[in-house]
């Protein structure tokens, strides 16, 4: 049975935030303007990004908002109804509440009724696991259309007043991502029929390697690494604050992994024969800064696998890096402004940073009317 | 960028070292002495006892690859030479290793009377048993796995090390000395692919023997812990 990728959609919240205006909004530490910012700004390339934050620090949409606006918008694109919907798969790294799932909050936003609901947990790649349980379930033939939907609201951790409450001096691990990341969401319409200009799934495959590394990226872990406990050992929530264990955490050094492990797969997927190299039309990777896709880049060309750089389609710059919703904000904007035509192979890569989850997709771009 | 492989077979073989070494590390991940030090969870008896594991397979290091320089005939002389001035310059680093493990507060005669673990045992038996073969190719791919370890690993696990006894790099020459210089080796590597490479049954023996030297190297260090 044949999945498509009928509809894209996304969500980007308020008016983009250049390089200089990112710290004015998430707030001066200690009213001290922060020593790392350019570095990592200039590594990452990233120029313009969204936040769901004003500048008082209240957050103008909830994840679920955010998620729901990509979800309409995406339908919006399709002639399907969104009473048709049969399925929501729903992905992000936090939801508005610690529990339930996230995916009930973006159900009851949309009013989707008498619909199959799950909800994927991780990081950047949990979209893709999520994308992977509809499409899976529409090969199975349970349902005809599903929707699949990544949003990400991570400047709510980036308040300076997060930072203050653990202690005012930002450590590098914890600071890190504050200049990397922010918010928006992505969503696709998988269905069983191809429609207009669309794209068939030909295979979603991912390899997780948790058993083989510590952990990279995180919120739970106190500042104090021969500390082991997690955020809810601690008697008080204020005290698993005031330890840092509410921070978000990069554990830097363990970085590089992710571009060996993003070629390895691309390797194993080459000798099991689901990638061809010269047949690829299109790349999109989702990396969380412009410094590992050259990394990446290069490790390719020296294993004689490279994509050429014209081939490579990334957002990031203008977008954002919005963890698990980016990949999906990624294909919408190739597809609404990437000239491309039937039989275009796509592949896309999600290396997760998290505890090294890594996730590819390869696409055939499909025409209604020469199926 | 490294030295280019321009060959088809040589480019086909890279491609498979690469995806043996991306296991390997994961198989030294899964290790629980390397995991303690990745987790910070590490002390300097940890690291004592692994430089006292670790003396042996650098010792018998300069052996195998002497003995495999010497097992290539002519035809293969420039490899030969290349083999030789490698293990001339490694033939005494494990006086570098004795240091810092003194350093770290071992004693010297403890670990000159130290025996090789069963990891170390096969590590070596295989090695000098492929090493005495005519013309040993297959080599590369041994050469590959502890090169790299050099080259990839001896920096960050020296960083760790220092953390996690609070030290300088007062106990970790030996570590820093590889990932300073095993740049260079691995570039000659990098550079051997193509001559070496000249049938798909030289690509499949260098990878395999990549391979088991992975694990074998990993066994030694899963053997550290059951001293």
């Amino acid at each position: 049975m044949t999945v498509y990728i009928t509809a894209t959609g996304h969500f980007l919240p308020g008016e983009p935030i250049d390089n200089e205006g990112i710290e004015p909004l998430l707030g001066r530490i200690n009213g001290k303007p922060s020593r790392l910012r350019r570095r990592i700004l200039e590594s990452n390339g990233i120029r313009q990004r969204h936040y769901a934050l004003d500048a008082e620090h209240n957050t103008t949409h909830s994840n679920a908002e955010m998620a729901a606006l990509a979800g309409r918008n995406c339908l919006d694109q399709s002639a399907l109804p969104a009473s048709r919907v049969q399925l929501l798969s729903a992905a992000t790294s936090q939801g508005d509440l610690v529990l339930p799932g996230f995916g009930s909050a973006v159900q009851a936003n949309l009013g989707l009724s008498d619909i199959e609901l799950h909800t994927s947990h991780g990081i950047c790649s949990s979209s893709m696991m999520a994308l992977k349980a509809a499409f899976t379930a529409l090969k199975a033939e349970e349902h005809d259309y599903a929707l699949v939907i990544a949003s990400e609201l991570a400047s709510r951790l980036f308040k300076a007043s997060r930072y203050e409450a653990a202690g005012g001096q930002a450590d590098f691990k914890a600071e890190f991502l504050r200049w990397m990341l922010s918010d928006g969401a992505g969503a696709f319409l998988l269905e069983r029929r191809s429609r207009g200009l669309c794209y068939r799934i030909d295979w979603i495959r991912g390899f997780s390697h948790a058993d083989a590394f510590p952990v990279c990226m995180s919120v739970g872990h106190p500042r104090d690494t021969h500390d082991h406990r997690t955020w809810q050992d601690f008697p008080t929530y204020a005290e698993a604050e005031a330890a840092g264990a509410l921070l978000l955490r990069q554990d830097v050094r363990l970085l590089d992994q992710i571009v060996k492990l993003g070629v390895d797969g691309y390797l194993r997927l080459i000798d099991s024969g689901w990638i061809q190299p010269d047949r690829i039309d299109h790349l999109l990777c989702h990396y969380s800064s412009h410094y590992f896709k050259s990394r990446i880049h290069d490790m390719l060309q020296q294993a004689g696998v490279g994509i050429p750089e014209s081939k490579w389609y990334s957002n990031l710059s203008t977008r954002g890096n919005t963890g698990c919703a980016s990949i999906f904000i990624m294909l919408d904007e190739f597809r609404r402004s990437r000239e491309h035509q039937s039989g275009d192979t796509i592949l896309c890569m999600v290396p997760e940073s998290g505890r090294f989850n890594t996730v590819y997709m390869q696409l055939t771009v499909m025409e209604e009317n020469r199926q | 960028m490294k030295a280019e492989v321009t060959s088809e077979l040589g480019q086909l073989c890279l491609r498979g070292l690469m995806r043996v070494w991306f296991d390997f590390e994961r198989q030294l991940g899964r290790v629980p002495l390397i995991a303690r030090l990745e987790s910070g969870r590490f002390d300097r008896a940890d690291y004592r006892q692994l430089l006292l594991h670790w003396r042996q397979q650098v010792i018998e290091g300069a052996r195998w690859i002497s003995r495999t320089a010497s097992s290539f005939d002519r035809d293969f002389a420039a490899v030969r030479s290349e083999v030789i001035s490698h293990a001339q310059e490694e033939h005494r680093d494990y006086e570098v290793l004795e240091q810092d493990y003194v350093a770290a507060g071992g004693d010297l005669s403890t670990l000159q009377q130290g025996r090789r673990n069963a990891g170390t045992e096969a590590l070596h038996a295989f090695l000098m048993y492929r090493a005495s073969q005519t013309n040993p190719v297959d080599m590369l791919g041994a050469m590959w796995i502890i090169e790299g370890l050099g080259q990839k690993m001896a920096n960050d696990w020296a960083g760790r090390v220092e953390d996690a006894t609070d030290s300088n790099g007062e106990l970790t020459r030996f570590m820093r000395y590889h990932g300073a210089n095993d740049d260079g080796h691995m570039e000659k590597l990098y550079a051997l692919l193509d001559t070496l490479c000249r049938s798909q049954a030289d690509v499949d023996a260098i990878l395999r023997t990549a391979r088991v030297t992975g694990r074998l190297y990993a066994l030694q260090l899963e053997e550290v812990d059951h001293e």
